[in-house]
């Protein structure tokens, strides 16, 4: 179970997270949808371990983890621009983790063959399309084999029509490892495609909604409200 | 008929006159017999001998310092210790040569490190490395700061969460990333080294064959009367720079056709 209670975070005089509270559990995917600027990144900041709250909790499998450094969680990460390390290959990139005691070769060649990247591995990162680049980042995350996920915009470089042969594969490859799985996207589609549960970000607090749909509703509406 | 700019005008003639002119100078007053007396004298060969090897120390140390110093860019630009050397860095850019000189001297002189030696470490080839490192360490450390700036966090972000702490990620990540800006760190604090005088007459002393440089040379040569001599070793100092500076250009076009190769 991955879980959050009662964050708050502050810049200057700037209230970012007014408590933000959520649990997500074995083989969930909950998707986070939310309008840029309403506190995504800082949340997923102070998830990997980035940034500290001002107050509040997180933890992973009942464990507390809200003081450890981001390399004591244990938790996998993909970034929003894949994060792809450039002068490394994919094998060597899917691989970091291994020389910090993370993962093992099986679980290495497990994702790899989950992902369809076996052609791919002796290429550097720039040589991918954006499609491959996501894939490369969710098999080093998963190979380091993490306790929990998080992906934040794992695919925005990605084009519509390879989202709807990429995100399947997500989805399935994440369901299959059944650990909690936090996914930030600004797209209520994307949400819909890869989710099992959604919640939405707005003023600094989470809510859990039934739908992606119910998020693309208030997301409309806020964007009516401040003009855009 | 292309019109003329006031630029190119005021530009062309003051270049050649201001720049290229006294090199010219320098080249077209080279004898055979100043050439024959300088390069028979075997001060001259110690001299470049020190040179060469103080300034490849002096470039190194700057390196590893500059890479220290991105370091805390990196992981500590909020810390006391990073403004406080963020703030030095440029000092020596503004401060006058021989006023560097006479800090290191009083610093690491007899009077403060007497247990190194009688001078302290005054007057040894050491004093000339640090007097070199003291000058040329802001160029490095500009080099490789700016080229820092330029790596997405987001790398060093993933790097921690697969495990990397903080000096793994730099080790693992960034330097092999800062490979050119460390290269180009060391080239330019190699050739700032190179000419370094004030600093090191006044810290490291003039001693022919111990401390003396192709600078001190120079100007020893000049003191002395051998204007043909000084006017040689000059000469041998420009083409090392000449060199130096090829290389550097070199290597930039080299990668960035590497680069667009890849």
């Amino acid at each position: 179970m991955l879980e959050a209670r009662e964050l708050h975070k502050s810049f200057d005089d700037r209230h970012v997270l007014k408590g933000v509270t959520f649990g997500v559990g074995p083989g969930e995917i909950r998707v986070l949808i939310g309008l840029n600027g309403c506190g995504k990144t800082t949340l997923q900041r102070i998830i990997t371990g980035i940034l500290e709250p001002d107050s509040g909790s997180i933890r992973i499998g009942g464990e507390e983890i809200t003081a450890l450094p981001p390399e004591e969680r244990q938790l996998g990460y993909v970034p929003q621009n894949t994060g792809l390390f450039p002068h490394l290959s994919v094998r060597e990139n899917i691989l970091y983790s291994l020389k910090n005691g993370r993962g093992s070769v099986e679980s290495f060649h497990g994702m790899v063959e989950l992902l369809g990247l076996e052609t791919y591995l002796d290429l550097k990162p720039k040589q991918l399309s954006g499609g491959y680049r996501s894939r490369v980042s969710l098999a080093r995350a998963l190979a380091s084999s993490p306790r929990a996920m998080l992906l934040d915009e794992p695919i925005t470089e990605v084009d519509r029509a390879k989202k709807e042969f990429v995100l399947p594969l997500f989805r399935e490859t994440l369901l299959g490892l059944k650990i909690p799985v936090l996914y930030i996207t600004h797209d209520p589609w994307e949400a819909g495609e890869i989710g099992t549960s959604f919640s939405i970000m707005k003023g600094g607090v989470m809510s859990p909604i039934s739908s992606p749909e119910e998020a693309f509703a208030v997301i409309r509406q806020e964007a009516r409200d401040s003009g855009e | 008929m292309r019109k003329v700019s006031i630029w190119e005008v005021l530009f062309v003639p003051l270049f050649f006159l201001l720049i290229f002119y006294p090199i010219l100078a320098i080249l077209g007053n080279v004898t055979l017999d100043g050439m024959a007396k300088t390069f028979g004298d075997p001060v001259f060969w110690d001299a470049v001998k020190n040179t060469l090897g103080t300034a490849f120390c002096a470039a190194l140390l700057g390196v590893l310092m500059a890479l220290g110093f991105a370091y805390f860019y990196i992981f500590h630009p909020g810390t006391v210790i990073y403004r406080i050397a963020d703030f030095m860095n440029d000092l020596p850019i503004a401060l006058p040569h021989t006023v560097a000189g006479l800090a290191l001297l009083l610093a690491f002189g007899r009077n403060m490190f007497g247990f190194a030696g009688p001078t302290g470490l005054a007057f040894t080839l050491v004093a000339v490395i640090l007097a070199m490192f003291f000058v040329s360490y802001p160029l490095a450390a500009r080099t490789i700061a700016s080229s820092a700036e330029e790596i997405d966090r987001e790398l060093i972000n993933v790097a921690r969460s697969l495990g990397d702490s903080p000096p793994r990620a730099y080790r693992r990540i960034v330097i092999p990333l800062l490979g050119e800006a460390i290269f180009s760190a060391f080239v330019l604090g190699f050739s700032r080294s190179l000419s370094e005088f004030a600093a090191v007459i006044m810290f490291g002393g003039n001693v022919p064959g111990m401390t003396m440089v192709l600078a001190s040379y120079v100007f020893t040569k000049v003191e002395e009367g051998e204007v043909s001599m000084a006017v040689t070793a000059s000469a041998f100092c420009i083409l090392l720079s000449l060199l130096l500076v090829l290389f550097l250009r070199l290597e930039v076009k080299f990668r960035a056709r590497s680069k667009r190769t890849a």
